[in-house]
């Protein structure tokens, strides 16, 4: 990136992981990574915390705003633990030291599902021969194999777990010593990188809100309706989501061979469907655009996020949970409340279909206001009489889908755009 | 979910019930803090850049002192200035306070040190850092907003560079004549 120094993260056990998957808040490796649309990752908190509570959001990296607090990115997250063993279970120790102070818990996993649902499907892989993949893959699915018996940590709180951890210390300690003789890394394998789609490596993933991940080609958006993962059913809010290029380069290292393979084929299908019509990117993004014209004032809650598709904060109805007793709460959007879905909340909530709901009322409008020197201001009014005007005009195109004209103002900014005095 | 940095919204109202308007401890907080600061030390002594250092003050980690020195080629070539940090104890999801020490005659910086500049603002972003704030600010020295000073003496003169190259030697050797 274009301001870190470190070249690579060294842990306390001298384990070394790649630069790319340093978070660039936390500037810790990344912890229950989240791949925003614009293809950066950072670690669940580290976004959660970076989201505006009362405007739309910007990745700290690229400016490139959202609405939604995705969901983390399970893949990832199993892959830097099997990449990183030691490495990541101190960040999860440390990350859960947090979290109890706090009070508030990310969503747990359960890796060791996710790890044989991988060998299962890496088995299937290796069954069906693949020509010159399938020699090499045999290998590798072997490696994960031995990996997975002793990496697969459930929580470190179980004491289980200690022993557990010793066992992967030697494993790694041996496998590192292996990686210095190799000169890579043999602990993952292909079938911890499949696209959710066409259960191939990935090639130039793109991660969705829900948080599975794709290949580019792989999305398809028919009849330009919003996207949709065809894994969860759930919806992709804003836009095409971009290549996260941090993975992307991590598998075109690390697998040079298959990932060739890959953009051969994936190459060969865009010659053949190019006659056919296929929706590109920008036809998301103007439709976007046009359903924020319906907003040009909106009901807006303050500091809440719907726990289902993640909109934060939700503007619109808002239905909250009268029986979770979590500190952080469980709320939903009207959309969400009204198609019944059944996904976890986004903090670990134990939330139940019993549950009952109240919607809430909120007490803010706002709304963007042209003022005489054609300045735009946001306007939010208080229902109880109270007339609040912030002056933050710079801001408005964020705040506000609604202005089309604005928006071209706030594409411009880049990440290395030079910083200017207001 | 809601927010958990309520405290940090201005003017927070009562939307949110009373169960969620804690402010997160502040133990687990400063203790991430830390971290970052540390990481951010290593960094910087790491990285070697020339024109701009910055180190903690002796018992406070939250609390730094950097300098920068004028670019080449511009009117502060050869000046050196002291600027003050102090971190937010949600830092890096709010931006430091950022101050010069040394008097610096400068458009966009008033009479008492504070700076006008958008990324220690508005702009602020987390994944921005000490060394991205001082080449900023190192930066912004040569290449001022003219048209909303803080200083407008300075903004006045700033068409002349001789001039102006003149007055910020003679502000730099006695900054009370």
């Amino acid at each position: 990136m274009d301001h870190h120094q470190i070249s690579e993260g060294v842990d306390d056990e001298s384990e070394v992981f790649s630069e790319r998957f340093l978070c660039c808040v936390c500037l810790d490796l990344l912890y229950k990574p989240i791949v925003l649309s614009c293809g950066h990752i950072s670690c669940f908190w580290c976004v959660h915390k970076s989201m505006s509570g009362e405007q739309q959001s910007h990745c700290p990296l690229c400016r490139h705003p959202y609405t939604h607090f995705p969901t983390i990115c399970q893949m990832l997250h199993c892959l830097l633990l099997k990449l990183y063993p030691l490495a990541y279970n101190r960040r999860e120790l440390q990350i859960l030291e947090q979290e109890k102070e706090m009070d508030l818990f990310s969503p747990q996993f359960d890796v060791q599902a996710w790890s044989s649902q991988a060998n299962q499907v890496s088995n299937i892989l290796a069954d069906s021969v693949c020509e010159g993949l399938c020699t090499n893959m045999e290998k590798t699915v072997s490696n994960s194999f031995i990996q997975n018996h002793g990496t697969v940590i459930s929580k470190p709180t179980d004491c289980e777990n200690y022993e557990a951890m010793e066992n992967v210390t030697d494993q790694v300690k041996n496998g590192l010593l292996r990686q210095q003789q190799s000169g890579s890394s043999k602990q993952i394998s292909v079938a911890d990188v499949l696209c959710a789609a066409c259960k191939e490596l990935l090639f130039r993933p793109v991660a969705l809100n829900c948080g599975h991940v794709y290949c580019e080609s792989c999305i398809v958006n028919q009849d330009e309706q919003m996207l949709r993962c065809q894994v969860c059913q759930s919806f992709h809010p804003i836009g095409f989501p971009k290549v996260c290029l941090d993975l992307c380069n991590f598998l075109d290292e690390h697998f040079p061979k298959e990932y060739a393979l890959r953009r051969d084929v994936v190459q060969l299908e865009h010659v053949n469907l190019k006659n056919r019509k296929h929706v590109n990117p920008t036809a998301c993004e103007s439709k976007t655009s046009e359903e924020g014209e319906k907003l040009s004032s909106w009901s807006f809650h303050r500091g809440a996020g719907c726990d289902y598709c993640g909109m934060y904060p939700i503007i619109g109805d808002r239905y909250q949970c009268q029986d979770c007793s979590e500190r952080i709460g469980f709320d939903l959007c009207g959309d969400c409340y009204n198609t019944n879905s059944k996904l976890p909340g986004r903090f670990n909530q134990q939330h139940t279909a019993e549950h009952r709901f109240e919607r809430k009322c909120t007490n803010i409008i706002c709304g963007p206001v042209r003022l005489e020197d054609d300045s735009v201001t946001l306007l939010m009014a208080h229902i109880s009489g109270g007339l609040e005007e912030y002056d933050r005009s710079r801001e408005v195109p964020h705040a506000t889908f609604a202005n089309g004209e604005d928006e071209d103002e706030q594409d411009g900014s880049e990440p290395s755009s030079l910083p200017s005095s207001i | 979910m809601a927010s958990v940095n309520q405290d940090n919204i201005p003017g927070a109202t009562g939307t949110a019930p009373a169960k969620k308007s804690q402010a997160p401890a502040k133990t687990a907080d400063s203790q991430s803090v830390l971290k970052r600061l540390q990481s951010e030390l290593m960094a910087l002594m790491m990285g070697g850049d020339s024109g701009i250092s910055a180190f903690p003050e002796e018992d406070n980690i939250f609390c730094w002192k950097g300098t920068i020195n004028g670019s080449k080629d511009t009117v502060f070539e050869g000046t050196q200035y002291k600027l003050s940090l102090s971190f937010p104890n949600d830092y890096p999801f709010k931006p430091p306070k950022v101050k010069f020490e040394t008097l610096c005659f400068h458009p966009n910086v008033d009479v008492r040190g504070h700076i006008c500049l958008d990324i220690l603002q508005d702009k602020w972003s987390s994944a921005y850092d000490v060394r991205t704030i001082l080449l900023s600010i190192q930066s912004l020295l040569g290449e001022p907003n003219t048209s909303s000073p803080l200083n407008p003496q300075a903004a006045q003169l700033w068409g002349n560079q001789e001039d102006y190259r003149k007055m910020v030697e003679k502000l730099y050797k006695s900054p009370n004549a």
